[in-house]
């Protein structure tokens, strides 16, 4: 694994190049430019259908690029090579299918599996999968059915899932979504504290505008093309971010700005 | 000598051995070895249920309850087919049908084409269509042959479909225990899987083709009409009190099994149809299983508003 890095430039754990992606005929997102480096907290915001899970989506590889090349740790996505070092934590992994009675603990061991160690235990699982429960800190309710978790708790069990492969990179899809302000606050501390503890580069998506703001290091913006890319400290204001748009802000009569957070929804 | 009958000679006096233990007038017959064609669909219904059982418990979280049902009429029309043809053995052609169905089902469902169920639904009325369109335009009826397909027939299992039943269920258990893991990792969220490099499309595939076999086997046992029982039945009630994927498999086996007996019981000694008993038997601890759990839920739920 050693020489993978060695052949990947340096320390950019993604770079994609004039990446464009359509579906059904309809550009999606275009001439996207983007690296993350190692330890990045990258969040990505944009409104609905800006083409936000696309861009992860081709990042990972599920989607098809019609141009332009995406390289992670050096490597085409969906290669051998990239075994458990990508973290995949899905908006549709918190609504696990209804009929499926499965412990914390069962559902963090299914990702320890790859493609090379795809059918029996490896030695290492036991302890990636403590370590991976106790990261998220569901050690109390390891045995307990995934179900009957609260949803903040429910995305704990996810993040351990992608967690237990060891991947220093994760991805994560709208992981704020249907849970509570407490939970979400202490999610983003949890993220905050791979980020910076465990050395783990995070790209996540959110709607949440002032809540990724408060967490990650970098932001970017995302409306088919990237509009604004920088620290988090230097990301526009809500009206502002209707320049990025190229729309006249709404302003209500007391210079509220609820249009606007609303559209970030 | 086949495989199956390898089985019967190891299983066959395990049978015999309890057969004087159990309840009944007609039931130990089952079990005792007089009548060797009744041990021979014991074996067989034991070993579909364990293995449906299993495939069961991931179909219901694939929302794909109704397959077994869809598939047991594709292989009513691939058995109409092969009749018609004038093939020695009809299953052979359901067998064929039947994976083929599986396979586009499943393709129909993972690329969002279509819904699992609608896509079941136009496979089961189709080819069921088609069945009877054959059938008819050949000049040949409903025969008691085919029946016996639509509602199965215990009895009729002799030596070589003792043998074709069990290679079904060997194979399918092997894969089975060998895909276990991923297959689950698959199923409970494909797009995780396939980022973690798993192989999505070949374990799906591998589980349409094990799914349609051992629905051509229940096909043979129980019939058509009554293949979802033993595939769907014995796993929803176990998902309703199970705490973990493990008990859930453990209990599916439990409810399964007991199912089997229970039904074959009943059917020995009151003289009805032993697949329509067993499934009868299957929907029954459903209903108590639920009711009861409600009732405890309720329970509880008044006890926390009084405490």
């Amino acid at each position: 694994m050693q020489s993978i890095t060695i052949n990947a430039p340096a320390t950019n754990v993604l770079d994609i190049q004039n990446l464009s992606v359509s579906r059904s005929g309809k550009v999606i997102i275009r001439d996207i430019n983007l690296s993350i480096k190692k330890g990045e907290f990258v969040g990505l915001v944009g409104p609905n259908g800006s083409g936000k899970t696309t861009l992860i989506l081709a990042t990972l590889g599920i989607l098809k690029a019609q141009s332009g090349s995406v390289s992670i740790y050096g490597q085409r996505p969906m290669t051998s090579g990239l075994n458990g070092k990508i973290g995949w934590v899905s908006q549709a992994a918190a609504n696990l299918p209804k009929e499926i009675r499965l412990t914390v603990r069962e559902l963090v061991r299914l990702g320890t599996l790859n493609s090379r160690n795809l059918f029996w235990r490896n030695r290492s699982g036991k302890e990636s999968i403590d370590k991976a429960i106790k990261m998220v800190g569901l050690e109390d309710v390891q045995h307990t059915d995934i179900a009957r978790l609260s949803g903040g708790q429910r995305q704990r069990a996810v993040i351990a899932r992608a967690l237990a492969s060891n991947a220093d990179f994760i991805l994560l899809d709208e992981p704020l979504v249907g849970i509570d302000r407490d939970s979400r606050n202490s999610l983003l501390r949890l993220l905050d504290l791979l980020c910076h503890n465990e050395g783990k580069t995070i790209f996540m998506i959110s709607h949440d505008l002032t809540a990724i703001r408060q967490t990650a290091h970098r932001m970017i913006y995302l409306e088919e093309s990237i509009r604004f890319d920088g620290p988090s400290e230097d990301f526009p204001d809500l009206d502002k971010l209707a320049d990025l748009r190229g729309i006249e802000p709404v302003h209500n009569q007391d210079g509220t700005h609820h249009d606007h957070s609303k559209e970030e929804e | 000598m086949g495989i199956g009958m390898i089985i019967f000679d190891i299983v066959a006096p395990m049978l015999e051995f309890i057969s004087p233990l159990l309840p009944g007038e007609f039931f130990p017959y089952y079990f005792n070895g007089k009548i060797e064609m009744l041990q021979r669909s014991l074996i067989a219904l034991i070993m579909v249920t364990i293995v449906a059982g299993f495939l069961g418990v991931f179909l219901l979280i694939q929302n794909l309850a109704l397959i077994g049902d869809g598939l047991a009429h594709v292989s009513f029309g691939g058995v109409a087919v092969g009749i018609v043809l004038g093939a020695t053995s009809p299953l052979d052609y359901a067998l064929v049908f039947s994976i083929m169905a599986a396979i586009i089902i499943h393709e129909l469902q993972s690329r969002e084409i279509l819904t699992g169920d609608a896509s079941i639904a136009i496979f089961l009325t189709g080819m069921l269509a088609l069945g009877l369109v054959i059938l008819r335009v050949s000049g040949g009826g409903i025969t008691s042959d085919i029946h016996s397909y639509l509602f199965g027939n215990l009895l009729l299992v002799d030596e070589n479909s003792l043998d074709r039943i069990t290679f079904y269920c060997l194979i399918s258990f092997g894969v089975l225990i060998v895909i276990f893991r991923p297959l689950l990792a698959c199923t409970v969220d494909p797009l995780a899987a396939r980022v973690q490099g798993l192989p999505v499309r070949a374990i799906g595939l591998l589980f349409s083709i094990i799914t349609a076999m051992m629905v051509v086997s229940m096909v043979k046992l129980v019939g058509a009409l009554l293949v979802t029982a033993l595939l769907v039945t014995p796993a929803a009630t176990a998902q309703l009190i199970g705490r973990s994927f493990r008990s859930c498999l453990i209990l599916t086996q439990i409810f399964g099994l007991t199912a089997v007996f229970g039904g074959l019981y009943l059917s020995a000694e009151l003289n009805a149809g032993g697949g329509s008993m067993i499934a009868l038997f299957a929907a029954t601890m459903f209903a108590i299983v639920a009711i009861v759990q409600q009732i405890i839920n309720f329970t509880i739920r008044s006890k926390d508003n009084i405490g």
